[in-house]
């Protein structure tokens, strides 16, 4: 009889208990966690702020106890694990040690909170877990927040936006990058999403690295940024990133960049000892290098693909690859590829109409980055036709895939960038 | 019992009688902007070779085994149905998101103009389990859309492809 231990208990954590359990009837599977809920979608955290689900849907597998039943799980709950053997497949935690045949570190990523003096202030806080957005909502249902500040134009950053321009509160958005979504948006991308927020009223303030948050006397909050510009409001969103939860792998001999390195079939760099989710970093299939893209989507795959390899079955996840989308008052922006990897040698498309924006860019026929607005129903087209570029640059889109694009009311163009041809 | 959707573009031609039975059956609300889950195409594609094709498609949810879309949604709206294999939903929780429509390579997911709320095919899940053909599949004149099980379509799907493979390689006895 196998055992099996996961450490963290995210999307990734549970879509690999699944599997394991689905392939490995007998086993005995262990799983720590430092919380005593189910597997929270942190995702989904601003869209309870925002009254669109209630509470109980921030476990999209249900509650901690009905997922122990289903899947016949040890739960150990709020047992942080402190440290790891990887030669032996050891853990540590806090009064005791475990050893196991096959391992699995799923401990997530959290928001990251710098340094900076002020950051500790009440009223200033942070976006990532099922707590956080308690009291954030709890904040708001008060009535007593009149302005918002939100530091980082982030994905995370933009949905505590809407959070405020939904409840009327008047709203400020500054980064610390030349345009909004740096890591994903092409300036021109950015310029017409900055346009978009600026005409429903939010004040954008872009290239402004924040130096301390100090109190008004009259208790409200201010953000000092280093080029001595000042904002301030009732409350301040801290939304700068995440770091991965790392730090009890620290010298224990597991390869890490950041992040957990793990090769294709998720394995770390001893036998038995796997990672997945946003903990980890796997093969982005475009630049083949490794990369954390922390997206439920992939972090869910991750998680599959571990339990089934930690289950003896080979498995691969062949499309990991960058994607970025944010959809925030009635906008859609969706970024596919690596914007990093373009230059100024490289083809460049752009289109707008009334409903799109897109601006893609492509070196000979390997695309490299597309954005798009308005296209939210067809991203998973493109997306695909994106993976396919990069699988088999020389194959070109497929019939069915054009007809598609074309019902979709994309450009000939367009399609012929991706690879296709069209005649109408 | 899993059901398949099975589409045979040789005999297809496009009329679009799928989209009115998938139009009917769902009342799609078209005048609020709602789209039909089924789609036709009757597109002209260039060929590497210089030739044209002639494109008569009909499309909806592919109900994927390995449906990506239900690994992508955020909070568990999407499912396989066990009894028919189909990509069902119960969109309660939706919050429109649209990480379903990013998953998706046919674009089957659709934005409810009404609410914002994920609808897709769910393959006609109620009438095939009461004995009854998808609305698509009973509108089709010509037989170009079938849906069948997995059992007829591994049957079936033999003798074509053994038949395909006659032609291709010019082994058909006139």
């Amino acid at each position: 009889m196998n055992k099996y231990a996961i450490i963290g208990f995210g999307g990734a954590g549970y879509q690999a208990a699944k599997e394991i359990r689905r392939l490995d009837p007998e086993a005995v599977i262990d799983v720590y966690s430092d919380t005593d809920t189910g597997p929270c979608n942190p995702m989904l955290t601003t869209y309870y702020v925002k009254n669109a689900i209630p509470y109980e849907a921030l476990f999209p597998f249900g509650s901690l106890e009905d997922i122990r039943r289903d899947l016949r799980l040890q739960v150990h709950a709020n047992r942080p694990v402190t440290g790891l053997v990887p030669g032996e497949r050891k853990i540590l935690f806090d009064g005791g040690e475990a050893s196991y045949d096959r391992i699995l570190i799923s401990t997530g990523a959290s928001a990251v909170m710098p340094p900076i003096p002020g950051l500790d202030l009440p009223g200033v806080f942070k976006m990532r877990t099922a707590r956080d957005a308690v009291q954030l909502k709890k904040r708001l249902d008060s009535g007593e927040i009149k302005s918002g500040l939100v530091i980082g134009a982030s994905w995370v950053g933009i949905k505590i936006v809407e959070d405020l321009v939904e409840r009327e509160i008047p709203c400020t958005l500054v980064d610390g990058a030349p345009w909004m979504f740096c890591v994903a948006a092409f300036e021109e991308t950015a310029l017409r999403a900055q346009r978009d927020l600026e005409s429903k009223g939010v004040r954008v303030a872009c290239g402004q690295m924040l130096d301390h948050i100090e109190r008004e006397p009259d208790g409200r909050l201010t953000a000092v940024m280093r080029g001595g510009d000042r904002f301030t409001a009732d409350t301040v969103a801290v939304c700068i990133g995440v770091k991965m939860n790392t730090g009890f792998l620290r010298d224990s001999g597991v390869a890490m960049n950041r992040g957990v390195l793990v090769h294709r079939r998720m394995r770390t760099n001893f036998e038995g000892v796997y990672a997945a989710g946003d903990c980890c970093k796997a093969l982005d299939i475009q630049s083949g290098t490794h990369r954390n893209i922390g997206v439920w989507y992939n972090a869910n795959r991750l998680g599959a693909v571990a339990g089934a390899n930690m289950a003896g079955c080979p498995a691969e996840f062949d499309a990991n690859v960058l994607v970025n989308l944010a959809h925030y008052l009635d906008y859609d922006f969706i970024s596919i590829g690596d914007v990093s990897a373009c230059g100024p040698e490289d083809e460049v498309y752009e289109y707008e109409d009334e409903k799109y924006y897109i601006r893609a860019v492509r070196s000979g026929k390997q695309i490299k980055c597309i954005n798009m607005t308005g296209t939210a129903d067809s991203n998973g087209i493109v997306k695909n036709a994106f993976i396919k570029s990069i699988e088999a640059p020389e194959a070109g889109l497929d019939i069915k895939t054009i007809c598609f694009l074309k019902g979709k009311g994309f450009p000939d163009g367009f399609i012929n960038f991706l690879g296709g041809k069209s005649l109408d | 019992m899993k059901h398949i959707f099975v589409f045979d573009q040789d005999k297809c031609s496009a009329c679009s009688a799928c989209m009115m039975g998938c139009l009917d059956q769902n009342d799609t609300d078209l005048a609020a902007g709602d789209r039909c889950f089924r789609q036709t195409f009757d597109t002209e594609v260039a060929l590497e070779d210089g030739g044209v094709h002639c494109a008569y498609i009909s499309a909806a949810c592919m109900h994927c085994a390995d449906a990506p879309c239900i690994a992508a949604c955020p909070v568990g709206c999407l499912s396989k149905d066990p009894e028919t294999g189909f990509t069902v939903y119960d969109n309660t929780n939706c919050i429109g998101c649209k990480s379903c429509a990013m998953a998706c390579p046919f674009g089957a997911p659709r934005y409810r103009a009404s609410d914002g709320k994920m609808v897709k095919c769910d393959g006609c899940n109620i009438r095939v389990k009461n004995g009854l053909q998808p609305a698509c599949v009973r509108a089709c004149s010509f037989g170009a859309l079938t849906c069948v099980t997995e059992e007829e379509y591994k049957a079936g799907g033999g003798v074509k492809a053994c038949s395909a493979l006659i032609d291709q390689l010019g082994l058909r006895r006139r």
